[in-house]
């Protein structure tokens, strides 16, 4: 296989890699905060 | 029913992403002097996109805060909340596309970064808004919403100056896709679908990420707002 189709095809792979672990571990953490709030709630 | 509102939002957002990822990667087709990694491009242009929209909704809710402030507390401390979601998100959505154009550029144009104005300005925009969520996190008192509320309007004076930049000056970042000289645009009907229902898509699970967000402030003010009363009644 071509080497530059190789890591055009890496670099893609990490953009979408990297745009996915950013968005699913802001999530986590907004989830973590909801948990959190949810023994302190005042009812 | 509230529960099967969400439960649907959730599934609807997850049935648009799963159909953006395979419409960017399989469907559209490659782009002729890029090739594959000009894909970067429908997760890139999206990011920003709703960054922008999240940016305006944080300057809505930044200006309610300080124009009810005063006769409504209740809706001030729901603008406010508006504003520190709108703003928190916007900052999650443009930190990828702060990371996703490098990695492009770095392939595209053989560098990571370049002090153009489209991109210093993009920058300037992040660290706006995380001076923004810092003034929020670390400072107390009874002034720290209204100065919140000054910084995050001052922040959303420099979308407009992003989005023009790349017209205003000559720059490595390329010219406008859309609205830019009369043969801009994606000619090819494939990676316009592509675009668009990857613009969908993240727009979808902004939304949602926004919504729960607005939900976790608004509590975090009703516990500090019941904390202070206790303490007061003590």
């Amino acid at each position: 296989m071509d080497p530059v189709a190789i890591l055009d095809h890496q670099y893609t792979v990490a953009a979408y890699a990297i745009t996915w672990a950013i968005q699913l571990g802001y999530l986590a953490w907004v989830g973590l905060r909801w948990r959190a709030q949810k023994k302190r709630s005042p009812r | 029913m509230k529960r099967a509102a969400l439960i649907f939002s959730v599934l609807l957002t997850a049935a648009l992403m799963l159909w953006g990822w395979y419409q960017a990667l399989f469907v559209a087709p490659d782009e002729q002097t890029m090739h594959e990694v000009q894909r970067i491009f429908y997760y890139h242009v999206p990011s920003a996109m709703v960054a922008f929209l999240f940016f305006a909704i944080s300057l809505a809710g930044s200006l309610g805060f300080l124009v009810f402030r005063r006769g409504h507390p209740q809706r001030a401390q729901m603008a406010d909340a508006w504003a520190v979601a709108g703003a928190e998100v916007g900052v999650v959505f443009c930190t990828v596309v702060l990371i996703t154009g490098p990695i492009w550029g770095r392939r595209a144009w053989g560098i990571w970064w370049t002090w153009d104005a489209r991109l210093t300005t993009t920058l300037v925009l992040w660290l706006i808004y995380m001076s923004y969520l810092l003034l929020r996190r670390f400072a107390a008192g009874p002034q720290m919403q209204t100065l919140a509320a000054v910084l995050g309007i001052f922040g959303a004076l420099d979308v407009p100056l992003v989005y023009v930049s790349n017209r205003l000056w000559r720059t490595q970042h390329p010219a406008p896709v859309f609205g830019g000289s009369p043969d801009s645009g994606i000619k090819d009907p494939r990676m316009l679908a592509a675009f668009g229902w990857n613009v969908l898509a993240w727009l979808a699970w902004g939304l949602l990420i926004l919504a729960l967000r607005y939900r976790v402030e608004r509590r975090q003010q009703q516990i500090a707002a019941a904390e202070a009363q206790a303490a007061l009644d003590a």
